[in-house]
């Protein structure tokens, strides 16, 4: 478990003082995949830092597993250090040594016997896909291989907390896929709690169990990654949910919506869990006596769970449409009316 | 031609000694110059402002002193050192004093090329000061830091030239007192293609060192 609790961090640049972290409270559970959203400067990657105090906060203190980690001394920070494993954006392996050497170092620096970090690099490098690239070098590996290496070389010492700082950041969307497999794998087989931090949203959506949204410095928003996607509050969250969710009415739809003004009755209808599977919409148009026209829709699944978004033009009498999203909103599924959405 | 075989050899032998000699010194004093030098300055692994900025004047002061006046002025040092401020041996001093700053220097640069990641990754990793420096920075400098030794040897070879003026001997001594001062041009274009020959040599073996270490 990560707890931050206050965490502030400020620089001093010249005269000027960086809030680069501002008050942050968070708490990452014990083998959850959590992730820090936020564009670029928001204080994601001094967030990150402050785990395995690469960053000492400036106020506030950062708790791994109950244990205050601002408090230790050196010696003590780096036997803690070995307990979090951490990879990068851009891999940061040694390329003066092989993959072998690259994997080892963690355990040389612990003075493990040799025949022991042959076995145990042996088996980190099937664990990552990648046993028959141990004598290369990291310069004649690809991206994704890299980032394996990365991976295999974070767990070698056995770590309760793998720290990704936007890990997948500088590899195309497949590779960037079979990372974040990787991960899962990890965070699954391992229970290894999870912290990352990306600026993309469609890494959240793909692994995430929680997800906090950060902006200046603070948390502006956090949830499960099922509630903040389907119900965001902050504008900011508005915007990277629909960078991946491609909920935005497309828009020629948004000019038929305006044109016909207060005359016609244009709803959204999002599904949630048992909902999805039901044919509301028929059901619905046979019960009132009404027509419906879906004008736009999709499904997507969150966390394993359906998510649906349909925008519904309601055609009929006033009063059975009132009716109807009444029923409607018995079920499994929230309605509002698409012209506020739009807005 | 002025000279015989005989002193163009021991000239050679002169010039080469008091190379390898002052750079086996200068590399004692400038390598751990230029690991402090990286390592005390603001956000590295041991930054101290004190230590970092006293090294850097000092260095910046020995660098800025014309070698032939350096030979000169710590002439005292040198007695105090060999015993005698005349000949080869004397001369391994003020090159000493000259190589050893140049030195630091240009280590410092070859462990500032080193990507600050793979030292982050080497402290996420829990690595103390002392591994970080040995078993990340060095190794990934190792080949940029061969090349920059070569550049040393190659200004060292230069300077010990003249260190001629102290009765040093080796081939710029040769150069100067039968090439330049008694005219004979043979003597003259000898030395300086032995030289040119030397440093060409001297790189390539550099160059050649330099692959070969990039991966280890």
């Amino acid at each position: 478990m990560i707890q931050f609790e206050g965490v502030t961090k400020t620089y001093q640049s010249g005269k000027q003082e960086i809030h680069a972290l501002n008050g942050i409270d968070l708490t990452v559970e014990t083998g959850e995949i959590f992730g820090v959203i936020g564009f670029s400067g928001a204080g994601k990657s001094s967030l990150i830092r402050t785990v395995n105090l690469l960053e000492r906060p400036t106020k506030g203190s950062v708790k791994i597993h109950g244990k205050d980690i601002s408090t230790l001394s050196s010696k003590e920070i780096r036997t803690t250090r070995k307990d979090i494993g951490m990879i990068f954006q851009h891999f940061n392996l040694l390329n003066s040594k092989t993959v072998f050497h690259n994997v080892a170092m963690p355990l040389i620096l612990a003075n493990t016997p040799k025949d022991k970090i042959k076995e145990q690099v042996k088996s980190l490098l099937e664990f990552v896909g990648l046993a028959d690239q141990a004598q290369k070098y990291p310069d004649q590996l690809s991206g994704g291989q890299k980032q394996r290496i990365g991976i295999a070389r974070a767990l070698a010492t056995n770590p309760s907390v793998l720290l990704c700082d936007e890990a997948t950041s500088a590899l195309d969307p497949q590779t960037t896929q079979s990372i974040l497999d990787l991960l899962r794998k990890i965070n699954r087989e391992y229970n290894i709690t999870i912290l990352l931090i990306t600026h993309e949203m469609g890494v959240i959506r793909e692994i995430c169990d929680k997800v906090a949204v950060l902006e200046a410095g603070k948390v502006i928003e956090q949830g499960s990654v099922f509630d903040v996607f389907t119900n965001p509050q902050q504008p900011t969250t508005q915007r990277f949910v629909r960078s991946v969710m491609n909920d935005e009415l497309p828009p020629a739809l948004m000019q038929q919506i305006q044109d016909a003004g207060g005359n016609h009755s244009i709803y959204r209808i999002q599904f949630h869990g048992n909902s999805v599977g039901r044919p509301l919409i028929s059901q619905v148009s046979r019960e009132f006596n009404l027509d419906l026209n879906v004008l736009f829709g999709n499904i997507t699944e969150l966390q394993g769970k359906p998510y649906g978004n349909l925008i519904v033009e309601f055609i009929g009498d006033r009063s059975e449409i009132n009716r109807a999203l009444a029923a409607i909103r018995q079920s499994d599924a929230t309605v509002e009316e698409a012209e506020n959405y739009a807005s | 031609m002025l000279v015989d075989n005989e002193q163009i050899l021991e000239a050679l032998w002169e010039t080469v000694y008091m190379t390898g000699v002052s750079f086996a010194f200068s590399l004692l004093i400038g390598f751990p110059l230029g690991i402090l030098l990286v390592v005390t300055r603001r956000g590295h692994l041991l930054q101290n402002e004190a230590v970092f900025k006293v090294l850097n004047v000092i260095i910046n002061i020995f660098r800025s002193v014309p070698f032939i006046i350096l030979m000169v002025a710590i002439i005292p040092l040198t007695r105090l050192i060999v015993g005698t401020s005349i000949g080869t041996s004397a001369a391994i001093v003020p090159l000493v004093f000259y190589a050893g700053p140049y030195i630091a220097r240009l280590i410092e640069n070859s462990l500032l090329e080193v990507d600050k990641g793979v030292i982050e990754a080497a402290q996420a990793m829990g690595a103390s000061p002392g591994q970080i420096i040995f078993r990340f920075l060095i190794p990934e400098a190792l080949s940029s830091l061969v090349l920059a030794l070569t550049i040393a040897i190659v200004g060292l070879i230069g300077a010990s030239a003249m260190a001629g003026a102290i009765g040093g001997g080796g081939l710029g001594d040769l150069a100067i007192t039968y090439g330049y001062q008694r005219f004979d041009t043979l003597v003259m274009v000898l030395t300086v293609a032995i030289l040119v020959v030397l440093v060409q040599g001297v790189q390539s073996l550099g160059n050649i060192l330099s692959k070969r270490v990039r991966r280890s």
